[in-house]
């Protein structure tokens, strides 16, 4: 997916893209915008408002003195005297509710000022110093979340007596300690952040640095936090007030009302609806607006996607036909109503082949590969053409049917070795499971066959392995283990995404070497992508060169790599700086200009059109994928013509 | 320790000389001694010079660069920047040297600032050398017209753009303020081979041009090789072998820069394999296998040469055919 | 495992002391002294004087504070000012009904919190987004509204259980469930709907990681995947988050035993702080702080355990 979305056009440069892959990490430019695209935001923002306007001019409006008394009218209901009623000594609550609004919320702002005085500073500086000043810091306040606040608060009332200000700067004080571990953990990640060390390079002094890039960046989580410290300031001054340590009666307060409501539940309940329905709107409201600002996470649904596929139902012949051939018939995979990310791939695996799919990020290999495991992410989807295996086509699989295939048919090396495994499971536990589920193994068995397993996926030391979490291996040593795996159903075809791009060179090397000798002991054939051409020419057999969704090129490696006939193929060696084989300083490496059009904007006709060198009028027309001089497939209307002037190497970079 | 120095005759004026630096991350502890991430590297680069730093991750060419830059605070040993030394220069010193000293880093993404326009991020130098508000974006909108983006896209923001975009923009921002020196820290390695391409001959340009000297940090020879006069191969923390990038790839005499240089993968099936085929023949050890000996060489545990010298003895550079090879057994 | 522990259990040390140090300068900080406050305000400065001595309030605070330390450690916190009992065995008496009014809101909201978060996070779609709306409004509630909107529904209304008092575990255990009952919902609702965010959020997290892909490709059964390795990722932030949630609700149930009228330490607590009995506030704070350092040692334990990053360190 990420592949998907880093690609953008050079047009788009003209308008804001939707989606890039550091979205997430921005701070919101348009806080309030989006706070006011969400409902609950809109209510909270639109409540709290309210409220404050209502009680800051409460001395003009309210019907009522806050202490005018009338007791023939105690306890009562709403009425058109008393909108929201009277209390037992028969006072307006409507009046006396919002001449306590100015204090009450004033008074949990402070909460919220005391405690941002405090974790701001110090989460900027132990971000920023680390090491002793962070520890100490850190250990401080790790004392402070410890003590009981509650209890701490009524022992400074115990001694000094009701005084709101010092109780909300103590509350302030002892939350600032929980604000500082979240503080401190979105400025640390800010400081990671390269644009940090630009500008310390620029020579930008350790304060202007914190205020112009540290800062701006933690306001989404500053505001969002003072929302929720605010409704826990409300609920605490209230809960003390309820208990009788609030403002000195008869002064109105609405933990105080609702403390009076507590007495009079049995003669007159409604006592506690005007007071308490206030509380709980405004704490609501405030955690609303904190909500509204945070980016919700939507929970994935992984397993559940069963039948989400177009056409649903399982097609296709059910026997197996156990042929171990993977022909991809038209492969189109799209976006859930967005754009077509695969369209129309073909290709065929046989028994014993490996077969690299290569291009740039955005072309869409990945998604290919992942179609065959039924693994597509949340909301893409295959929405057409047939992916046929062992008899089945496995593009209409549902979930269900797609399980047995996995692991025991096919399986699966993902890019990224270390986050590959779970964490929280040992190597023992992660071999053995599998192998007792796909094999049927006993317990010593199964644990034997990891120990094995382990052995041929050249680790040297079993033993210690098997006792090791993921946390404790190297790179290459958990993609050892990953690639282990994936053989522990004996498939019959391995796909591998970018197995080796996270890895060191020299491992890389040993990765590829362990996969060769995997295909020639097993016969396993392997679906491998990759953006590196190198590696398709050590590991391949086969490869097609994917662009903006499509196959552009393919065959085997020797005819692609040595003969290239799609200008982008050329390019793309041209480019390397692997490739030539006499690259000294004074040449240029063949770029290609422009970049890798993004799914939906994929141009009519040949898509590498608007980068290619050799376009031409004809090129605006819908290209098909032909055979090709030497052997395989190529879709360029200018191919055989080029192959021809590629005799005259003069004629490599034109203009 | 022997060095690599930059021909006699700018001998008197280099760029940038680092001698024997050492950099230790973190407190050290009594229980567990940690190997310095950078050990005793020494190398210089002359004006108008480029110079590779190659090596795997936990080489340490990171932390050189970063060092050299006051981002990361050396240990030991020294850096001199035109004769003068900086490696533990005062922030009002490295105010003053942020104009002559300048970064392109590895991450287009995070290298600039979200909530800030592009004008403004390639303005924040300028404006810190106290160049005036109007003058600063008129010279950040040249320096976006030299690396080939409109000069419009001074009022946008990074997340408008592509990577390879993004990369422009931070080498404008290394160019705005007319530097002498820049290091470039894996400034193509999260790009895609189109865009790498790209960048690396814009830096090619660039540098002919305004006679730039790039420290350049890199994974990937092959990448140094097109760029640098001379390379210097690094494996934890340690030189292994330095020379003219020529002869360091074409010619590899260190076990280590041989590994290298055999591991990665060329786009010639017929070549490869017989590349693959030298590799395996080596005979070097995997990667993590055993732990090395402070005080031998680093590449012992896996080195295909190694002899009981080589853990003992931690091997000084010496010359070997046309490089500096730190290797007990390297030869001709 | 053991250096990270030993580093929790010397942090608790320290806190203990922190507090220590904190109530003591805190009650010799104030403008009156205990002296008045025993005898009330018709005492004469000669006698308040004559009690203050005898309580050696005048001695130095070192002394004093030596003195206390070494009698807290013997279970010994002080007499009362006000009831003249002993404040160490009157709070240990009421510690059981604090207790298990928040160890039961705790287990109570773990579980309802839990079980609704996980189910929110793998079914997601309109049972996610009911569960997320609702726990959202639940969670603002105040304690002591809800309390009281118990009571009235529970008990005033519909009958169930008692409305307030308390009958001790010996006398009957039925009885005794049924006092506690309705303080440990009011306090166990709103927990469970913080419970039920985090689970969903850290259920949610671990879904998404990328392991959870390989693990499919292996065509692992779905129950598998979201219960023993999902569950398993999730588990650690959930339970250091119910940690937190038992000591607010510890602090809670001071508000909660006043609308039940349950003899447990926070009535001792609003009592002693409004009439400034010193050596019950301190006692209260001191215990609290015990019970609240006691549960992040054992949480720790717990979460080390779970962690094997922490359990290999």
């Amino acid at each position: 997916m990420s592949e998907y979305l880093q690609a953008k056009p050079a047009q788009q440069l003209l308008e804001p893209p939707e989606h890039t892959a550091t979205e997430a990490s921005q701070p919101a430019r348009h806080q309030l915008p989006r706070l006011l695209r969400r409902p609950g935001g809109i209510f909270g923002l639109g409540w709290l408002a309210l409220l404050v306007v209502l009680s800051l001019t409460a001395s003009w409006w309210i019907p009522y003195g806050t202490n005018d008394q009338q007791l023939s009218a105690a306890l009562q209901g709403p009425s058109a005297q008393h909108w929201l009623g009277t209390d037992e000594l028969g006072r307006d609550l409507l009046s006396r509710i919002f001449a306590a609004g100015a204090s009450t919320l004033g008074a949990s702002l402070l909460t919220v000022a005391v405690a941002y005085a405090i974790a701001v500073p110090l989460a900027l500086v132990a971000a920023e110093r680390g090491g002793h000043t962070e520890t100490v810091i850190s250990r401080t306040t790790e004392i402070m979340m410890a003590l009981p606040g509650t209890v701490i608060i009524l022992a400074f009332i115990g001694v000094f007596g009701v005084d709101t200000v010092l109780i909300m700067t103590v509350l302030g004080v002892l939350i600032s300690s929980g604000m500082y571990r979240v503080l401190l953990g979105v400025a640390r990640s800010l400081r990671e952040q390269l644009y940090v060390d630009a500008a310390r390079v620029n020579g930008l002094g350790s304060w202007r640095v914190n205020l112009r890039h540290v800062l701006p960046g933690m306001r989404t989580v500053l505001a969002v936090q003072a929302a929720l410290l605010f409704g826990i300031g409300l609920l605490i001054q209230s809960g003390l007030a309820f208990m009788g340590f609030g403002p000195k009666p008869p002064a109105p307060s609405w933990g105080a009302m609702i403390g009076t409501a507590s007495q009079h539940i049995y003669d007159a309940p409604w006592l506690m609806v005007p007071s308490g329905l206030v509380l709980s709107l405004t704490v609501i409201a405030a955690n609303l607006v904190a909500d509204a600002l945070t980016d919700p996470e939507e929970a994935p649904r992984t397993a559940r996607r069963a039948g989400k596929r177009a056409g649903g139902a399982a097609a296709g012949p059910a026997e197996p036909d156990g042929s171990g051939v993977l022909d991809v018939r038209d492969l189109t995979v799209a976006v859930d109503d967005g754009p077509v990310l695969v369209s129309g791939v073909s290709f065929r695996v046989e028994p014993g082949r490996v077969l690299g799919l290569v291009g740039e990020s955005g072309c869409g290999k990945t998604m290919t590969a992942l179609a065959a495991l039924g693994l597509l992410p949340a909301g893409v989807a295959v929405t057409g053409g047939a992916l046929h295996w062992q008899g089945r086509d496995l593009a209409y699989l549902d979930e269900r049917h797609l399980r047995p295939v996995r692991g025991r048919e096919i399986a699966y090396v993902s890019q990224e070795p270390m986050v590959a495994l779970d964490p929280m499971f040992s190597v023992a536990y992660q071999l053995t499971g599998p192998l007792r589920r796909l094999r049927g193994l006993s317990r010593a068995e199964a644990r034997d066959g990891a120990v094995s397993l382990l052995k041929r996926v050249g680790i040297v030391d079993p033993q210690a392995v098997m006792r090791s979490y993921p946390h404790q291996l190297s790179g290459g040593m958990a993609q050892r283990v990953a690639i282990a795996l994936a053989l522990t159903g004996g498939p019959k075809l391995l796909v591998a995404d970018e197995p080796t791009t996270a890895l060191d060179v020299t491992v890389q090397a040993e990765i590829l070497s362990l996969l060769r000798s995997l295909v020639s002991q097993s016969g396993t054939s392997v679906v491998i992508v990759t953006h590196d051409l190198g590696v398709v020419a050590d590991l391949c057999d086969d490869v097609a060169v994917m662009y903006a969704g499509e196959i552009v090129e393919s065959g085997t490696v020797t005819e692609v790599l040595d003969a290239p006939r799609h200008p982008y193929t050329k390019a793309l060696l041209g480019a390397n700086p692997h490739a030539g084989e006499t690259v000294t300083p004074s040449h240029r490496l063949t770029a290609i200009p422009g970049q890798v059009p993004a799914p939906g904007s994929w141009p009519q006709g040949c898509r590498f059109r608007d980068r290619c060198l050799y376009a031409t009028d004809a090129c605006g027309q819908p290209v098909a994928l032909e055979a090709a001089d030497r052997g395989g497939t190529v879709r360029c209307v200018r191919a055989t013509e080029l192959a021809v002037a590629a005799a005259h190497p003069d004629e490599r970079t034109p203009a | 320790m022997s060095t690599t120095t930059a021909p006699a005759d700018t001998q008197q004026a280099l760029a940038l000389d680092v001698r024997d630096l050492t950099v230790h991350y973190g407190r050290r502890s009594r229980r567990k001694p940690v190997p310095p991430a950078v050990d005793g590297v020494s190398f210089s680069i002359a004006p108008g010079e480029t110079i590779g730093l190659v090596g795997e991750s936990g080489s340490g060419k990171s932390t050189i660069g970063k060092a050299v830059l006051g981002l990361q605070s050396a240990t030991g040993g020294s850096i001199s920047f035109f004769g003068d030394d900086i490696t533990h220069a005062a922030p009002a010193r490295r105010r003053a040297l942020a104009a002559q000293l300048r970064v392109v880093f590895q991450d287009p993404y995070s290298s600039l600032n979200p909530a800030m326009t592009i004008g403004e991020t390639l303005a924040e130098p300028l404006r810190l050398m106290g160049v005036g508000k109007a003058e600063a974006a008129r010279r950040a909108r040249t320096a976006l017209e030299r690396v080939g983006l409109p000069a419009s896209a001074a009022e946008r923001r990074p997340r408008q753009f592509s990577g390879g975009q993004r990369q422009r923009i931070a080498v404008a921002r290394a160019l705005v303020c007319d530097p002498k020196v820049v290091v470039c820290d894996e400034p193509v390695s999260a790009l895609d081979l189109s865009t790498q391409a790209q960048v690396l001959n814009l830096l090619a340009d660039l540098r002919d041009e305004r006679g730039l000297s790039y420290l350049f940090v890199a994974h990937d020879l092959a990448v140094v090789r097109f760029l640098a006069q001379r390379v210097v191969v690094l494996y934890r923390g340690q030189v292994m072998e330095t020379g003219a990038a020529a002869a360091v790839v074409e010619q590899p005499r260190h076990p280590y820069t041989r590994a290298l240089t055999a591991a990665a993968p060329v786009p010639r099936p017929a070549e490869q394999a017989a590349r693959r085929a030298a590799r395996e023949a080596m005979g070097i050890g995997a990667a993590g296998l055993g732990t090395p000996s402070a005080a031998g060489c680093p590449f012992a545990s896996r080195c295909p040469l190694a002899t009981d010298v080589c853990r003992a003895e931690r091997p000084a550079l010496r010359r070997v055919g046309d490089s500096d090879v730190a290797c007990h057994h390297a030869t001709d | 495992m053991t250096r990270f522990l030993a580093r929790r259990a010397a942090m608790a040390v320290l806190t203990l002391l922190a507090v220590i140090v904190l109530t003591f300068a805190l009650v010799h900080s104030i403008p009156g002294s205990p002296g008045a406050v025993m005898l009330g305000p018709g005492a004469s400065a000669q006698e308040i004087h004559a009690q203050n001595e005898l309580l050696g309030w005048n001695q130095p605070l070192a002394v004093q504070f030596w003195d206390w330390i070494t009698h807290a450690v013997r279970g010994d916190l002080g007499t009362s000012l006000t009831g003249g009992n002993e404040v160490g065995p009157d709070l240990a008496s009421r510690l059981p009904v604090t207790a298990a009014i928040a160890f039961g809101a705790t287990a109570l909201s773990g579980v309802l919190g839990i079980v609704s978060g996980v189910v929110a996070a793998v079914r997601g779609g309109l049972v996610d987004r009911f569960i997320t709306a609702f726990s959202g409004i639940v969670v603002s509630l105040p304690t002591f509204w809800l309390g009281i909107l118990l009571v009235y529904i529970a008990s005033i209304r519909l009958g169930w259980l008692p409305a307030t008092g308390y009958t001790p575990f010996t006398d009957s255990p039925v009885d005794w469930a049924k006092s506690l009952a309705l303080p440990v919902l009011s306090l166990a609702i709103g927990g469970a709907a913080l419970v039920a965010r985090q689970a969903r959020a850290s259920m949610v997290e671990a879904l998404g990681q990328e392991h959870i892909r390989t693990l499919r490709a292996t065509g692992i059964p779905p129950w598998r995947l979201l219960y023993v390795h999902a569950l398993r990722n999730a588990s650690v932030p959930v339970v250091a988050g119910l940690g937190m949630q038992f000591v607010g609700l510890f602090g809670s149930t001071v508000i909660v035993e006043q609308i039940f009228a349950l003899p447990g330490l926070g009535q001792v607590a609003q009592a002693a702080v409004t009439s400034h009995d010193f050596p019950s506030v301190q006692g209260v704070v001191i215990i609290a702080t015990v019970v609240v350092v006691v549960t992040n040692v054992a949480l720790d334990v717990l979460i080390s355990a779970l962690n094997p990053k922490l359990r290999a360190a």
